[in-house]
């Protein structure tokens, strides 16, 4: 009677013993112990990952006892695998974070302030552009170092502009000509738009539309962040805007999937893309040019333009620890690895003394034709996203409201209407 | 004694020592699977009982115990009643196509034809694809201006539709998509479960004069049942815990239309509201969902299946 | 048996399975097709299946673009001990609540269907809490940060029990009662007779199992901490960056991570045909 039951506990006996004996050769956490040794968590693929394996073994080169492990973690994942990590009591040294979770990750407590860090002699921290410091403060308190900027401007293809007897877009373009365009270069018969926009519903959806809404004298929020301010006649512009390529000239291509229009470009089925430089290197077929964002006139917008900066954040594993990290990120973050950094892989320069340098522009052309003018394009950044931690809700309606309009669900006025009621809420229920 | 005797005893209700003796033998088999079921996914589930009556938000350390707030604030809140609409309606559309697709293909691969081995490993390779490649096709296939699906429509002077950019639309794409996915999975059941038909029975019905769709009604399928049970039970749990193919193509939308309960827990724990103990007061009505439809499979599955024990 | 008379030179069933693969097989078409192009051709939209340039070099590119050596050798580990562990476990308590009559079966039972019921976005972090303390105190390391956080959460699931649960109810009793009155005791009865019968579902298990724990992401996204310990959907996620995705190279580490995958699934299919003495067990 009692065999049977010893086997059976002796199978599982073996079972596992066998999965932790042949588990031997994994080998666990790195960075423990050694205070000089810290722990990386990033997304950086191809020419990137390139470049900053190259940084970060010059920086144990020069800094003997150093030891930088990192590892690759989907940007969209990292989030949920520091909060998951951080609950579990081991955080990573440094983590590649969106900044548009800024104010959500400030909440955590594990994270260090960084806000002496930046202002020590030599960092110059005035040198990022103000997008960037924008989004790595919250409240006063800086999280974050800055890891990457880039904003939007216009991506066009230079050939469909040619067959449709286009003027190529000037700097001094304006919204009704971009409409106007996007109507010639739309041919339903050959499957070609004018333009593209996606309709997920997610932030990407918002973050085009709030250009344009600033373009048009707009903002998002009231300067206390406590009211909607963007129904406004900025507002009903914006959309009408979107809405007369949507609906009216059927000149925009609509991607619910956020997959689909680049590669659509690339096949010159679109005349003229609102992007980022990310994207340039994905346009190998087309002979694209870029130009900033066009204009309203009559408003007070001017080429305005937004920017989705990401931070480096640093999260606290013991003083010696984030003292490591602390001055790793500013070694990464300085002119001269910023610049290497930008050079190697076409993303635009963190630091404006190294955008504005002489010969920069024509070297990162070399590599990525047009990049120069979203570098200079950094200088129309003038405002960022409110730095709330209720902006993710913000943008979830700010989507819905987009997409309703896009679609031709709701009508301009109506949907801005409602969206701000819904804001207003979820303002008042965070006070 | 005769064998048959000793059949009959040992079928006749043991006595009291032996049924310990049953009883500790049963234990002592499902003591280690439980062990580790326990330990790595009920304790997990208690531990999310327990987050649900706090306002967790899985950044600060800090949380406090509100009690039945979320579950509150659950019952008004209407886009949970939508996700649950989704998430009903998909299930519906879900379970029974896959069934049907894999039952079919699986009466058509069970048999010794030439090539048999490639398509059964056609139909578990479905399985097999990473989610975002099936995605990725099905994007493309499913594309209002360019995908093939609208081009076959306009071949059959069928209206063009919009698919994933219409919400009245883009649930049923999904339908498909994950419908593609799992019919794998169910030609895999049903294959290992035809193997239990014996053909002896199958033949004897022939010899009966009985048609071949008859003898399919009346002996295959009920034979079949436990694995249609189990099937409609495994594809129900899951349909009614969609995200991957949401998460990866439509993300809830167009307008939300394709926020299931699972996918809008997501968005509250990780990107929208950071919201924990929310999206686990979320989790546990679809837990009570899920339980008491799965109840009700295997009620009704009880009249319906036929065991040969 | 006496079957319709034959018109065509092969089974009329072909018309019908083929179409049907066609529609099964075309995204791995689509896949094979994206993984020998050029970057440049891949990035077409509508994908163009016929390209101009075919570059096998796509393969040698993406195995040596991460460890791939080591992603492999960590997932057949995981996913070889993971299918042991289950099919050892789970087919003695699916026996059991299939013949057994046990105080609590029941209870049990529903309790480890109910941990089918919660999804994973939700236990995630309490599991990792859970491991990590397991490993840390009970199995010397082998816990968040080494693949055995990957082995043993899933070395026994609740679906493994409750599909081999609901084959052992469908085997006729006949033969287990045969042993049972020739004196075996239930393990022999387990592992000689019953064990046997139910090959085909222990290998449709077995290739369930693999594929599970071969495509696993999202656990292994949260335990593993090194690239030594990571396994192949860790390394192929290596391609797709935030903003851009390298899809050529992503692609042709899918076909390389499907290969084992299929190789498991044409074994398992052997044993889907149950042995001649198992047919026929009509009326004993």
């Amino acid at each position: 009677m009692g065999t049977y039951r010893m086997k059976a506990g002796l199978l599982c006996a073996l079972a596992l013993a066998a999965a932790t004996g042949l588990t031997a050769c994994g080998s666990g956490n790195v960075a423990t112990g050694n205070s000089k040794s810290i722990q990386i968590w990033e997304g950086w693929t191809g020419a990137e990952a390139k470049a900053f394996a190259h940084l970060v073994s010059e920086y144990e080169k020069t800094h003997p006892g150093v030891k930088v492990s990192t590892l690759f973690v989907n940007n969209d994942n990292t989030l949920q695998k520091v909060q998951t990590a951080v609950v579990g009591g081991n955080p990573p040294d440094i983590a590649y974070l969106y900044g548009s979770w800024a104010p959500n990750v400030a909440k955590i407590s594990s994270v260090v302030t960084l806000t002496k860090v930046v202002q020590r002699p030599g960092v110059n921290w005035n040198d990022f552009w103000v997008g960037e410091r924008d989004v790595a403060t919250v409240n006063g308190r800086v999280i974050g170092v800055p890891a990457l900027v880039d904003n939007l401007a216009v991506v066009y293809n230079k050939t469909l502009f040619a067959k449709a007897h286009l003027p190529l877009p000037s700097p001094n373009w304006t919204w009704p000509q971009f409409v106007a365009d996007a109507k010639q270069l739309t041919n339903v018969s050959i499957k070609q738009y004018g333009t593209a926009y996606v309709t997920p519903g997610s932030e990407d959806t918002v973050w085009h539309w709030e250009a344009l809404l600033w373009a048009a004298g707009g903002t998002i929020l009231n300067p206390a962040n406590t009211k909607a301010a963007f129904d406004s006649p900025a507002g009903l512009l914006s959309l009408n805007t979107l809405r007369t390529m949507a609906i009216t000239q059927r000149s925009m291509y609509l991607d619910p999937t956020d997959s689909a229009y680049a590669n659509l470009f690339n096949s010159g089925h679109i005349g003229m893309l609102v992007t980022g430089p990310w994207d340039l290197s994905g346009f190998p077929n087309v002979h694209y040019g870029v130009q900033i964002m066009p204009s309203f006139p009559g408003t007070t917008g001017g080429h305005q333009t937004i920017s989705g900066p990401d931070n480096w954040v640093i999260f606290n594993n013991g003083a010696s620890r984030v003292s490591t990290a602390e001055n790793f990120l500013l070694w990464l973050t300085a002119p001269a690895q910023a610049e290497y950094f930008s050079l190697h892989t076409g993303d635009l320069p963190i630091r404006a003394s190294v955008g504005n340098a002489p010969s920069f522009d024509a070297s990162m052309n070399q590599a990525l034709p047009d990049v120069s003018t979203f570098i200079s394009n950094l200088g129309n950044v003038h405002q960022a996203r409110p730095q709330i931690a209720t902006y993710p809700q913000i943008s979830q309606v700010l989507g819905t409201m987009v997409v309703s309009v896009l679609l031709g669900k709701a009508q301009p006025a109506q949907a801005l209407a409602a969206a701000a009621a819904k804001v207003n809420q979820i303002l008042a229920g965070s006070g | 004694m005769t064998a048959a005797a000793a059949i009959a005893r040992a079928r006749a209700r043991p006595a009291r020592r032996a049924r310990t003796t049953e009883s500790l033998t049963g234990w002592a088999f499902v003591t280690p699977a439980t062990v580790i079921i326990g330990l790595f996914g009920a304790a997990p589930i208690v531990w999310s009982l327990v987050l649900s009556f706090t306002n967790d938000n899985g950044l600060s350390s800090t949380s406090a115990f509100i009690g039945v707030r979320n579950y509150k604030t659950l019952i008004h809140d209407p886009v949970v009643s939508q996700a649950i609409e989704h998430t009903i309606v998909y299930t519906a559309l879900f379970v029974p196509g896959t069934m049907l697709v894999g039952l079919f293909l699986a009466v058509a691969m069970n048999r010794k034809i030439r090539f048999i081995w490639f398509y059964r490993t056609a139909a578990y390779a479905t399985m097999a694809i990473s989610t975002i490649s099936e995605a990725l096709v099905f994007i493309w296939l499913f594309d209002p201006s360019f995908g093939i699906v609208n081009y076959v429509f306009s071949l059959l002077h069928l209206p063009q539709q919009q698919f994933l950019n219409s919400p009245n639309e883009a649930l049923y794409v999904i339908v498909t998509m994950t419908i593609w996915g799992w019919s794998g999975f169910a030609v895999v059941i049903y294959l290992a479960a035809l193997q239990g038909v014996p053909q002896d029975l199958v033949e004897a019905a022939a010899i009966d004069g009985a048609g071949r769709w008859a003898t399919f009604r009346r002996v295959t399928l009920p034979l079949l049942s436990p694995a249609s049970l189990f099937l409609a039970v495994w594809l129900t749990i899951n349909a009614l815990q969609l995200f991957d193919e949401v998460y990866l193509s439509t993300q809830g939308g167009p307008l939300g239309a394709t926020t299931v309960l699972v996918y809008y827990l997501y968005q509250q724990a990780f990107t929208t509201n950071f919201d924990f103990g929310y999206a686990s007061a979320i989790a546990y009505l679809l837990f009570i969902v899920i339980l008491a439809v799965t109840a009700i499979q295997f009620r009704v599955g009880r009249r319906f299946t036929f065991y040969r024990s | 048996m006496a079957g319709p008379r034959r018109r065509l030179p092969f089974s009329p069933w072909h018309l019908v399975l083929i179409p049907a693969t066609i529609v099964l097989l075309f995204p791995f078409v689509w896949l094979i097709i994206t993984s020998i192009e050029t970057p440049a051709e891949a990035l077409r939209f509508p994908p163009d299946l016929t390209p101009h340039v075919i570059r096998l070099q796509n393969y040698p590119d993406a195995y040596a673009a991460a460890p791939f050596g080591r992603f492999f050798l960590n997932s057949a580990i995981v996913a070889v001990t993971t299918v042991i562990c289950n099919l050892v476990l789970c087919a003695a308590a699916g026996y059991a609540f299939a013949r057994f009559r046990f105080l609590g079966r029941t209870a049990l039972f529903i309790a480890m269907m109910a941990t089918l019921m919660v999804p994973f976005q939700v236990t995630m972090i309490p599991q990792y809490i859970i491991t990590k303390w397991i490993g840390v105190n009970l199995l010397g390391g082998a816990g968040i940060g080494h693949i055995g956080a990957l082995i043993v959460p899933n070395a026994a699931t609740a679906f493994g029990v409750f599909f081999l649960r609901q084959f052992f109810r469908t085997l006729p009793i006949e033969y287990e009662e045969a042993a049972l009155v020739d004196g075996a005791n239930r393990l022999v009865v387990l592992w000689r007779v019953v064990l046997p019968l139910a090959a085909p579902a222990l290998a449709t298990l077995a290739a369930l199992t693999f594929l599970d724990s071969w495509n696993n992401f999202l656990w292994p996204l949260i335990a593993i901490n090194s690239q030594a310990a990571s396994t192949l959907p860790l390394g192929l996620a290596t391609f797709q960056g935030a903003h851009s995705t390298e899809w050529t190279l992503l692609m042709a580490g899918n076909v390389m991570s499907l290969a084992p995958m299929m190789i498991v699934f044409l074994i398992a299919q052997r044993y889907f045909v149950r042995s001649v003495a198992a047919t026929g067990l009509t009326g004993v």
